[in-house]
């Protein structure tokens, strides 16, 4: 086990929302896969449910949520990336 | 919780100032078609003032309105031709046609039969939602057996559009839906750099005129019905592309190679 982890990268990500573009398709929601947004219960100025983050520890900036969102209200960056060592 | 309001998207760059939230459906699949074409012309390092964006009537002729790129929507059933124009007069431009049903498959499908024989270098990208039916006789052309715009089934298969796209010499045919939204990026990337006709064909519901039967729930529903009846065969031969609906969706890439 030792070999295969060594050198291998673990990527950290940060989720933006821009909360007042979305129209509450819920792609991010559904498509996400380590289930870090989540729908909230308030209402933005058009009236939609925009998503917020559930889990932010959990991104791991795959940024599928970038490229689903229909209305480009959704984006996540590189957090922080460091290097597996042997343990 | 982070909420930033103040920074940007980082393809603001390539949207029309003021256009977005756009005018699409929530849960239509054009909107994400257009973020990954954003995303494949950053990808693939093309000169931003080099790409020309054609688009048609309906929905889908509002991309030509969303993006910065150079770009006009043509008069009813003429964006291919005219797109076709543009390209042979202006050899060094990447011209990008975004198609529906009308423009592509039914009043335009001359356009696209001629214009795709004589081999002019367009990336079509064709959003096919299978609800076009202004002529009686459209219908038998691209629209699907099991929802749609007829209360009882159509008595007609639809269309086989990457065969016939391949019969006319497409030199780069691949097949998505908007949920296999990498996938599609990468083949939009892939068709940008043909020197040869392309098409791409995207299957994605339209939320209007599936609500209005009530069939397949709620509009994230009705995008993943098309995800979850798909099946990915790279490489199939075109002839078994039918849309048959209890069988499922053939989707990937299926022709690529250097036209002769």
């Amino acid at each position: 086990m030792k070999v295969f982890l060594n050198g291998l990268k673990v990527i950290k990500g940060e989720v933006f929302i821009m909360k007042d573009r979305c129209k509450g398709c819920g792609f991010c929601v559904t498509c996400c896969p380590m289930d870090v947004l989540e729908v909230s219960k308030k209402f933005n100025v058009n009236g939609y449910h925009f998503p917020v983050v559930k889990n932010p520890d959990d991104c791991i900036n795959c940024g599928l949520c970038e490229i689903l969102c229909p209305d480009f209200a959704i984006w996540s960056v590189l957090k922080e990336e460091r290097q597996v060592v042997e343990v | 919780m982070v909420e930033h309001t103040d920074e940007l998207h980082p393809s603001e760059y390539f949207l029309q100032a003021g256009s977005i939230p756009s005018i699409w459906c929530p849960g239509c699949g054009i909107g994400t078609v257009v973020n990954t074409f954003i995303q494949a012309v950053e990808k693939s390092k093309i000169d931003f003032e080099k790409i020309c964006v054609v688009s048609g009537i309906g929905c889908t002729g509002k991309v030509a309105y969303h993006v910065k790129f150079n770009s006009f929507q043509a008069v009813y059933r003429n964006p291919i031709k005219r797109a076709s124009e543009l390209k042979l007069k202006n050899p060094n431009l990447k011209v990008v046609v975004f198609l529906n049903d009308v423009d592509f498959m039914t009043s335009g499908a001359e356009g696209f039969i001629g214009v795709g024989k004589r081999g002019v270098a367009l990336c079509v990208i064709y959003v096919n939602n299978f609800i076009y039916r202004i002529f009686i006789e459209h219908k038998a052309l691209s629209r699907t057996p099991f929802i749609g715009t007829t209360v009882e089934n159509n008595i007609e298969s639809p269309f086989n559009i990457p065969h016939l796209a391949k019969s006319c010499g497409a030199q780069y045919v691949a097949r998505w839906t908007p949920l296999h939204a990498r996938r599609l990026m990468y083949s939009m990337a892939d068709a940008l750099q043909k020197p040869s006709f392309s098409l791409i064909e995207v299957i994605s519901p339209c939320l209007m005129y599936y609500a209005s039967n009530g069939i397949i729930g709620r509009s994230l529903d009705r995008v993943s019905f098309f995800y979850d009846n798909s099946i990915i065969k790279h490489g199939e031969p075109t002839e078994n592309l039918d849309i048959r609906p209890p069988n499922k969706i053939i989707v990937g890439k299926f022709v690529d190679n250097i036209r002769e």
